[in-house]
């Protein structure tokens, strides 16, 4: 059932004809071993496995390490790694014109949960049709390892001492705000950030992956609570998630053994999450905020889709545009005509 | 005592909140429907109930739309700032005030009209008696002035547009205001006005409202904005034309509006909608430009087009939010941190704000450039003479935008910023078309678009930008010139001052001097305009700030040999230019020029 396929194949065709190869980047310039890297692989693998025409997709990213690595995939489409925190208002912009393009944004916790937090909180509230990827190590890299707003109390990263102040859950923001897809995932859980990333992908609203990534050079000891060591030994997973495209028939798939849930998509892709200890609904908001603040008093991550609502109306659908993007439409239906402006006139002389 | 004839300034003192706005509309709007050239001017707080707010009606042959330099006649509503309205009175003044204000009015020197407004208003409607009694006043003066009956009817039935019962009853108010005062008052000022005659095609209309339907017709796609004064009517003006004049046959629209959480996402979302190939704009005032600086830097480093709207209000920081000024002019040229330079179109009239509204879409597409309009809450929010609107006389242009693959195939080389043509204007694709895709970066960038950091790499980049900016100066609207046969002294001036310029003339003229005149359209600044300077003697930069930022630019731009006949003469009070004051300090500073 899993269609995960190895890198060494570059040769294996998608469904679509495209190798592996159409959706790579440049080299990355990222420290080795940085969890967004491995994102990056992850955003590569998706996006091939999903069929995605590649230059279909828009790549959108604000500033820190995390918004570097739009170079480092999908060399095929256009990107803009726009400015510190604003990569939401930038990406509401051009979806607002062009709505055909897949809106996939990179951030960080400093560009999201710190200067970029008010423009993260509108788009959610907008639900703006957009994949929007947290790579989330609680300190800023760039800048040589301060903490973030998302480190939590206690957790010492390798210089300096233990982080004071409370952290910023970007999941449960979300949630409060209503987002309509929130997941929590590791770099270093490939499988299950490639189902929700797929997911995210066929969901049509505003979908939040908030990826902890550990960062190798400032945060990787063994007190931090984003270290590699850390989060394997204290992932708490809701589920096992498994991605269904719309195109394979569910007669197809092996039935689980045990207790389920299968979440029907926007494009009829279905998600799969199997029960691991307790059922987790992810419709329920409250049981999703209590999974949250359950793992934190635990000083555990709790990773899976925590949270999705396939009925709230996105953006456009509330700014009374046509089916087809703006940008494609024709001078005569932009400019009004000449005798659109004498009535205009002869309505203020007549007044 | 001889009767003066349509020359006079009329100052109505009310507060906010009261309704007075459209009674004053309907005067203004009735002495314009006598062929009269009349203006007006709301001196209005950052408040919406109980503040002061003054209305002062300027009706001149001359056509004079500065407030004029005193009132003439004074109506008083306000017991809160009766006395001080009342003290500046000059001797010989008229008074219209309302006596159930219960204060006291004790000018002996004054010609006075006392009316119990309130009380009659309660006649009529004792729950909207306040609202009512400006109405009453309206009546008042439409019947000491002479204001044809006929004018205000029509007024009223505009300014209420088929809302019966409201046309009703200022109707009735109106005609018990001018009763009363021709049964019982007695002319005894000199003032009155003459109808000059049908005003022809002419009709009023704010600068804002006009730069919105030139938005609409430049084909705006994407309007984002966060509200502020003075430039919320510009925004609103483009949503309240898109259902009437930019839908589909569906009904659907082509522009998509989107209020933003606050200006730095305006600015964002104006940047994402230029990327992706649309025309995107803004509309803010000084306090939003600050927000949206680092944006501005952006767009112009990576080649963005995009629009934005500055309506000038008094500075620095909140400032006099309901003043106006024109101190913006440097922070939008120079916006953003590091080396930058922005087109700015400044619109003088409000056919201009029309026009410019269109045509700064053109420009920022084809020098893919972040582009400013600059008007003020002056020009924006009060209601100006307008001859009508041109169409636009030239198709769209949308710049070197490679939407067909054929023609992109067809470039060898092909460089997001690569400077094929000689002129710093690069080719660009858009998103979505699998056509040399790059990742649009505010870092360092090669002309492939790669990044880079390499100094040469760097240097040329900025390089290019200077001269592809340089090079849009003679495509920009070029000078209004008038000029003298001496040229001995030349006026610089810009924006609202257009509004002035005619009555500062008038004065310094009678003085027995001539001047010419310039009025700066753009930025950069357009040949025409240094042509101007080599012309004249002294040259006087005219503006309405404190510290003279055109004259600064002047100064920087024009070659040494010119330099040091600029002079300066910047004044800014928060009030609209009054022509007196800055005539007074042109004459003061042509004479210590020539000592």
């Amino acid at each position: 059932m899993s269609e995960t396929p190895a890198r060494s194949q570059p040769i294996k065709l998608n469904i679509i004809d495209q190798p592996l190869d159409a959706y790579t980047g440049g080299p990355s310039s990222l420290c080795p071993g940085c969890g967004h890297d491995q994102i990056s692989s992850v955003i590569i693998s998706a996006a091939w496995e999903n069929g995605v025409e590649p230059h279909r997709i828009a790549k959108m990213s604000g500033i820190g390490c995390s918004s570097k690595t739009p170079a480092y995939y999908l060399g095929q489409a256009h990107g803009f790694n726009t400015v510190h925190g604003r990569m939401p208002s930038v990406t509401t912009g051009a979806a607002a014109v062009n709505r055909d393009l897949l809106y996939l944004g990179v951030s960080g916790d400093g560009d999201s949960a710190s200067i970029g937090i008010g423009q993260l909180i509108h788009a959610i509230r907008r639900n703006l049709d957009m994949v929007y990827i947290v790579e989330n190590n609680g300190v800023y890299g760039l800048t040589k390892g301060q903490y973030s707003a998302t480190a939590e109390i206690g957790s010492k990263k390798k210089k300096g001492k233990a982080n004071e102040q409370p952290p910023i859950d970007l999941c449960a923001l979300a949630i409060n705000l209503g987002c309509t897809f929130v997941a929590r995932s590791f770099s270093g859980s490939k499988k299950q950030l490639n189902a929700l990333l797929k997911a995210a992908m066929s969901h049509r609203g505003f979908a939040l992956i908030d990826v902890i990534s550990p960062c190798v050079t400032f945060n990787n000891n063994d007190e931090s609570f984003r270290s590699y060591g850390y989060v394997k030994e204290n992932e708490v997973t809701l589920h096992m998630a498994d991605y269904i495209p719309q195109r394979v028939p569910m007669e197809e798939i092996e039935v689980p053994e045990g207790h389920y849930r299968d979440i029907t998509l926007h494009d009829g892709s279905v998600i799969r999450l199997e029960t691991i200890d307790a059922d987790h609904d992810p419709s329920d908001a409250v049981a999703a905020l209590a999974a949250l603040h359950k793992a934190a008093d635990d000083d555990h991550h709790v990773t899976g889709l925590l949270y999705f609502d396939p009925d709230m109306p996105i953006m456009h659908d509330n700014l009374g545009l046509p089916e087809a993007s703006l940008i494609d439409l024709p001078a005569d239906a932009l400019r009004p005509s000449e005798a659109a402006l004498d009535a205009v006139v002869a309505r203020f002389r007549g007044a | 005592m001889t009767t003066i004839v349509n020359d006079f300034t009329l100052n109505i003192a009310t507060a906010n909140g009261t309704g007075s706005q459209s009674a004053n509309l309907i005067l203004l709007q009735s002495l314009f429907n006598m062929g009269i050239e009349v203006s007006g001017k709301n001196l209005f707080p950052s408040n919406i109930s109980g503040l002061p707010t003054w209305y002062i009606v300027r009706v001149s042959d001359a056509g004079y739309q500065a407030p004029g330099d005193r009132t003439h006649i004074q109506v008083l509503m306000n017991p809160d700032t009766w006395a001080e309205d009342l003290a500046d009175l000059q001797p010989g003044s008229v008074v219209i005030w309302n006596t159930d204000a219960k204060m006291v009015m004790d000018r002996v020197d004054v010609v006075s009209y006392p009316v119990p407004m309130t009380t009659m208003a309660r006649t009529l409607n004792p729950k909207l008696a306040r609202m009512v009694a400006n109405v009453i006043y309206v009546g008042v003066i439409a019947e000491m002035l002479g204001i044809e009956d006929d004018a205000i009817l029509a007024a009223i039935a505009g300014q209420f547009k088929g809302k019966a019962s409201a046309i009703d009853l200022n109707t009735q108010a109106y005609r018990l205001g001018r009763t009363f005062a021709n049964e019982e008052l007695t002319k005894a000022d000199p003032y009155a006005v003459e109808a000059r005659g049908n005003p022809g095609g002419r009709f009023f209309i704010e600068g804002n409202e006009a730069a919105a339907l030139g938005a609409i017709f430049g084909g705006v796609q994407m309007l984002a904005w966060y509200p502020i004064t003075p430039s919320s009517s510009l925004a609103e003006g483009v949503i309240n034309y898109i259902p009437k004049l930019r839908t589909n046959e569906h009904g659907e629209a082509t522009c998509a509006v989107i209020q933003a959480e606050d200006e730095l996402a305006a600015a964002g979302m104006v940047v994402g909608a230029g990327w992706a190939g649309a025309r995107g704009m803004t509309a803010t005032s000084g306090p939003g430009i600050s927000l949206m600086q680092e944006f501005i830097g952006l767009a112009y480093f990576a080649e963005i087009p995009s629009v934005f709207w500055d309506v000038n209000r008094v500075g620095p920081s909140t400032g006099l939010p309901t003043r106006t000024q024109q101190s913006d002019l440097q922070m939008l040229y120079e916006g953003s941190h590091g080396d930058t330079q922005h087109i700015v179109l400044i619109p003088g009239t409000v056919e201009e704000c029309f026009e410019f509204g269109w045509r700064a879409f053109d420009v920022s597409e084809r020098f893919q450039t972040p582009v400013f309009g600059l008007s003020d809450l002056d020009l924006g929010m009060n209601r100006w003479t307008c001859e009508g609107f041109t169409y636009p006389d030239v198709p769209m242009d949308r710049g070197k935008v490679i939407r067909d693959r054929d023609v992109f195939e067809a470039m060898e080389d092909f460089g997001r910023y690569r400077d094929v043509d000689g002129d710093g204007i690069p080719y660009r694709t858009l998103p979505g078309s699998g056509m040399a895709p790059i990742l649009s970066r505010g870092t360092g960038h090669d002309p492939s678009g790669k990044y880079s950091e390499k100094s040469h790499v760097y240097l040329d980049l900025m390089q290019r930008l200077r001269r592809k900016i340089d090079g849009a100066r003679p495509h920009l609207p070029a000078p209004i010139l008038r000029e003298e046969e001496e040229c001995d002294v030349g006026i610089v001036y810009f924006g609202s001052m257009e509004n002035s310029i005619q009555e500062i003339d008038d004065i310094i003229e009678s003085g027995g001097r001539k001047v010419s005149q310039c009025r700066v359209r753009s930025l950069p600044l357009h040949p025409e305009v240094e042509d101007f300077c080599a012309r004249h003697k002294t040259v006087i930069v005219l503006e309405i700030n404190r510290d003279g930022q055109l004259w600064g630019i002047m100064r920087r731009e024009l070659p040494n040999h010119l330099v040091d006949r600029v002079h300066s003469v910047a004044y800014s009070d928060g009030m609209p230019p009054r022509a007196s004051v800055y005539a007074e300090r042109i004459i003061a500073t042509i004479e210590e020029v020539e000592g």
